[in-house]
């Protein structure tokens, strides 16, 4: 295959264009050939950067009375305003203004100051991390060479898993820091999102602790087990993150060992 | 128009006029041109809405889409407009509905203007593909639907165009 060839699979894999065997064939390929699974990285990075820096714009109110004008021309009415128009339309400048708010999912939690902290460090890693070449130390989609990556840089041994299987393969890791501390940086791909998992062992807080927030157009799920502090972060949308960040624990917990 | 065709018109195809002008404004890269596009392409809309049987919203994006990008390239042929090279212009994107959050921004203020850079130079059916498929989501049959070229050209077309974005993306972060 040419690199052209290979950039129009990448791409329509993570478009979710491929058939389902192809896209079984291309993740394969991708655990095993370096140069596409960077490629894939980039096409992430760029993605993220695509949808968060080209903006959509909204309609200038003249164009929208003036669209609206010749609706009611068209439709025979007289310039009174169509009773029923008016709400339509105030609906769909609502509709519009695609406010992202948090729903569901971990449940909202109270904000400590301590916490806040951290979820802001947490949020600035992230962004960091997309920054084109930052994502991650290590790549791959195999979690036997994932995990050991980490051995020497940190205290602790991070639970690794790929979840290819369930729509969201592991593309990665890196050292980050957190609070103060090294900690490990998983990443994760759903579709053309981006997924970063920030972990590090507990030391006894309040376990079983979970929020939920949405910061900036990103979504922030936190939850504490006995284990390990989980931070997942993505523009991901909050049902699919929970999704993920149940995935996550239930591995986590099923193969802990210190 | 009959009394039902205004309410479907109304049900799908009037909630996609920001999509519409986000179209409009990419292909004519100016704000006066984006609005008359998108101003005549309604007029069209509603001239030939009777022979449109659609009845999801996702059917009423796709066939405004189309009315708007060729209403589009028919207005540059005519014009010429792309003869010439607009910079990116901070006022310009002024209006946008992304709210703006400099502690979260992704990209230095010269990365994003070379992306902005990158995407205005592209040729008009690349770029066309990138804002369908980038910020209205849309999937390949759809944006063929839309461009009036088979899945193939879509997936090719947008490849390539992302291979020049990035290109330019990584050209920056290197050089500084």
């Amino acid at each position: 295959m040419t690199h052209e060839e290979m950039r129009l699979q990448v791409d329509a894999y993570l478009d979710g264009e491929l058939a389902p065997r192809d896209a079984r064939e291309l993740e394969t390929h991708l655990k095993d050939c370096q140069e596409c699974a960077r490629m894939r990285e980039a096409r992430l990075v760029l993605g993220t950067a695509i949808r968060r820096e080209v903006p959509e714009f909204r309609a200038p109110e003249e164009l929208r009375a003036r669209v609206r004008e010749s609706l009611r021309s068209a439709a025979g009415v007289n310039p009174k305003p169509a009773r029923a128009a008016v709400p339509s339309w105030r609906w769909m400048a609502l509709a519009a203004g695609i406010a992202l708010v948090a729903v569901g999912g971990w449940g909202l939690g109270a904000h400590r100051a301590a916490d806040a902290a951290l979820r802001d460090q947490v949020l600035a890693s992230h962004v960091r991390s997309l920054m084109p070449g930052h994502l991650t130390d290590v790549v791959s989609s195999d979690q036997h060479t994932v995990k050991p990556w980490f051995n020497g840089k940190l205290d602790f041994s991070p639970p690794v898993n790929d979840f290819t299987g369930k729509g969201y393969p592991l593309i990665g890791g890196r050292l980050d820091y957190v609070g103060g501390r090294p900690v490990a940086a998983l990443v994760y791909q759903r579709r053309q999102h981006l997924i970063n998992v920030f972990l590090w062992p507990s030391t006894g807080g309040a376990v079983g602790e979970r929020t939920s927030i949405t910061r900036q157009g990103y979504h922030l799920l936190h939850s504490t087990t006995p284990e390990y502090v989980y931070w997942v972060v993505s523009d991901l949308g909050t049902a699919e993150l929970s999704e993920f960040a149940r995935l996550l624990q239930h591995a986590g917990s099923a193969s802990s060992s210190p | 128009m009959e009394r039902d065709q205004v309410g479907r018109f109304e049900a799908i195809v009037l909630p996609h006029l920001d999509a519409a002008y986000t179209l409009a404004r990419y292909l004519t890269r100016n704000e006066d041109d984006a609005r008359e596009v998108v101003q005549d392409a309604y007029l069209r809309a509603l001239k030939y809405f009777d022979g449109f049987h659609g009845a999801e919203a996702s059917e009423g994006r796709s066939w405004l889409m189309a009315i708007v990008r060729n209403t589009a390239f028919t207005r540059r042929r005519r014009h010429r407009l792309d003869a010439t090279t607009t910079e990116f212009d901070e006022e310009l994107h002024s209006d946008s509905i992304a709210e703006s959050h400099p502690e979260a921004e992704l990209l230095g203020a010269a990365a994003r203007e070379s992306l902005h850079q990158a995407l205005d130079r592209l040729p008009l059916e690349f770029r066309e593909v990138i804002v369908l498929r980038e910020l209205e989501g849309m999937s390949y049959k759809e944006i063929g639907e839309v461009a009036g070229v088979p899945v193939g050209t879509v997936m090719s077309r947008l490849s390539r165009a992302r291979h020049r974005l990035q290109q330019a993306l990584w050209a920056e972060q290197k050089g500084g």
